[in-house]
């Protein structure tokens, strides 16, 4: 694999040529993938939990038009709205956010063929970061993600000593981007990287996701669902955080009687309203149910399906869950219940 | 005084109580909420200066009160919800016990050493309203910085427009994720105005002016209602300084009308009911 150097000074500076080309980059400041502007953001996240929200923005917006629309007493006249047209560029992901777009991808791609998503996804170059940071509610490791995964980064840092960074290049777009600023760039040297590398502790699975998924294949109507949650609050920030959750909703908006536009809008399982029939009838009355899908998806369907769990072990959803509930507790919890 | 543990393990042998709404060890310096239902489940319940939820919001929930008396640990701040609700005929007092302490504040976040802003100029550190009173543990905090008067006088000094754009960059960051109003004890309404369609009163949309119409409306239904208990701005992912906007709306209750919500479970509400000497200064 083909190694660079770089110093932080002019990975900074690197970032903010690419906002001179008229280019969104998001930069990890330890706190969230802040969109650069000032050219003075400084780059953390190394030691840093997980931004509080991932940045599936860039690729699945919290809410935007998919047409508008003009009508008249005769016709209706649909204007597309213009995708994409701007390369989004994330500095410093976490591997557990970096393997966000790759999961999602799949279900984008699944039998139609979600240009909003895919156009965006295209244009996003995202450099990933090694990640020495494992609190209570990581768990990368037990859905096959790891601190030092690459997988879903286009380049990936490597934190040295000095504020230097080694640069693997990992896919032809990562390339691509850097190629035109090579000046900033010095030889890389794979073993100092490969000792940081190894110097990161792997955390220890949680659980056996494969346990997981098959006592969730055999338990959709178990009494564990309602002790389970029971404290939730339906609040869905959970699902808002989460790199991976992609559910949404669409709705029109008329601006008059006769212009308006229809927007696509984040949704969640968690919300009462989110399978509630024209009808009044809603088969997720309750919590427990609501819960039970959203582990479900994560743990099951989404595997069934695309062979992929719905969740990289960030932890953001259990951090910061107003009623104190963990996933990976939780999940923890079914696995040992399959021993 | 009784240890909580005791004390509810004997409110449920004796069937006093059908489960009791409490907190539990979650980490080493955090706590959650916990329903005990057997007098075993008491063992984990604890009450101390990491308990930061406003459990009161339970209570809104049927699923959860209904079977039975319920017994609720609540904070000199919590019962000030649980007061206002019974205001509103939420809930009756003869179908709740109050387990109670004398509050020593809560922490701002998990290992913080300075209080909650919920907890400056706390009034009700003794409970007002209680049927059981048990000891709070936990070490002493310290007083956090007052952002809130500056921001105040700021926004107090601005114009109409300026104010606007003011609240519209605050609330531009919001995702419509709604866990302000599911974590607000006194937003309970069966169908909130935001998820209603036919007309669609609100944008559903997370557009700056979504956004902004949304925020205000809550902060509109919330004027003389909230206590200030912050559980929407703890709930917000998107961290939106919510406390602010209801606390100048608590302000305006209070210097206008001299009501402050939660305080007394006999005083009429604030927009329920109607004074001849009510201030109208602000009607041009």
């Amino acid at each position: 694999m083909e190694e660079k150097r770089i110093t932080k000074e002019n990975l900074i500076k690197l970032g903010s040529n690419w906002v001179n080309d008229g280019m969104n980059v998001y930069v990890n400041n330890g706190k969230k993938y802040t969109l650069m502007k000032l050219h003075e953001e400084d780059l953390k996240g190394f030691e840093e939990a997980p931004p509080l929200m991932s940045y599936k923005e860039i690729v699945f917006p919290k809410t935007e038009p998919i047409l508008y629309y003009k009508k008249s007493q005769k016709e209706v006249e649909i204007i597309e709205p213009k995708i994409g047209g701007v390369k989004n560029i994330v500095i410093g992901a976490k591997p557990c956010d970096a393997k966000s777009i790759s999961i999602m991808s799949k279900v984008f791609n699944w039998d139609y063929k979600d240009s909003f998503f895919n156009v965006r996804a295209e244009e996003s170059v995202i450099i990933g970061m090694a990640c020495k940071y494992n609190d209570e509610h990581c768990f990368c490791t037990s859905v096959g993600i790891s601190p030092v995964s690459t997988d879903g980064s286009d380049l990936f840092l490597i934190p040295l000593a000095n504020d230097n960074f080694g640069v693997r290049i990992i896919s032809d777009k990562g390339k691509e981007l850097i190629s035109k600023y090579e000046s900033y760039f010095t030889n890389g040297d794979s073993e100092e990287s490969e000792n940081v590398l190894s110097s990161i502790p792997i955390p220890e699975k949680k659980f056996n996701a494969e346990n997981v998924k098959s006592w969730l294949d055999k338990n959709f109507e178990s009494e564990f669902w309602n002790t389970t949650a029971e404290m939730c609050l339906g609040c869905s920030q959970c699902a808002f955080v989460c790199p991976v959750c992609h559910c949404f909703d669409i709705v029109d908006e008329d601006y008059s009687f006769t212009e308006g536009r229809r927007m696509k809008n984040w949704d969640a399982c968690q919300n009462g309203l989110f399978t509630k029939h024209a009808s009044g009838h809603n088969p997720r009355d309750k919590q427990p149910k609501r819960y039970r899908q959203r582990v479900s998806h994560k743990f099951k369907y989404y595997k069934d399906k695309f062979d992929e769990y719905l969740c990289t072990g960030c932890g953001r959803c259990s951090r910061g869950c107003p009623a104190g509930i963990d996933i990976g507790e939780i999940v923890e919890r079914i696995d040992k219940l399959t021993n | 005084m009784t240890e909580l543990k005791n004390l509810v393990k004997s409110l449920l042998e004796e069937g006093k109580v059908t489960k009791v709404i409490g907190y539990r060890m979650y980490g080493e310096n955090n706590t959650k909420p916990y329903i005990a239902v057997t007098p075993n489940d008491a063992e984990e319940m604890v009450l101390n200066t990491d308990c930061r939820n406003n459990l009161s919001v339970y209570l809104t929930k049927k699923e959860i009160i209904n079977g039975g008396k319920t017994g609720i640990v609540a904070k000199g701040c919590d019962i000030r919800n649980i007061i206002a609700l019974i205001q509103e005929n939420r809930i009756k007092e003869e179908d709740i016990l109050i387990i109670s302490a004398e509050c020593k504040g809560v922490g701002a976040e998990k290992g913080s050493a300075v209080y909650a802003n919920k907890c400056v100029n706390c009034s009700v550190k003794t409970p007002h309203l209680y049927h059981e009173l048990v000891e709070m543990k936990g070490s002493e905090l310290s007083q956090p910085k007052d952002k809130y008067t500056e921001a105040k006088e700021k926004v107090l000094a601005m114009n109409s427009g300026e104010r606007f754009e003011y609240f519209s960059n605050m609330f531009s960051e919001c995702i419509k994720c709604y866990a302000c109003r599911q974590a607000c004890p006194m937003c309970y309404c069966e169908q909130c105005i935001a998820d209603m369609s036919i007309p669609r009163w609100i944008e559903s949309s997370a557009t700056d002016r979504g956004n902004l119409s949304w925020n205000m409306i809550r902060a509109f239904h919330l004027s003389g209602r909230c206590t200030g208990c912050n559980e929407c701005e703890r709930a917000c992912p998107a961290e939106i300084p919510l406390s602010f906007i209801n606390k100048l709306m608590y302000d305006t209750a209070k210097e206008e009308f001299n009501y402050e919500s939660g305080m007394n479970k006999e005083t009429p509400t604030l927009i329920g009911s109607y004074n001849t000497k009510d201030n109208d200064n602000f009607i041009q």
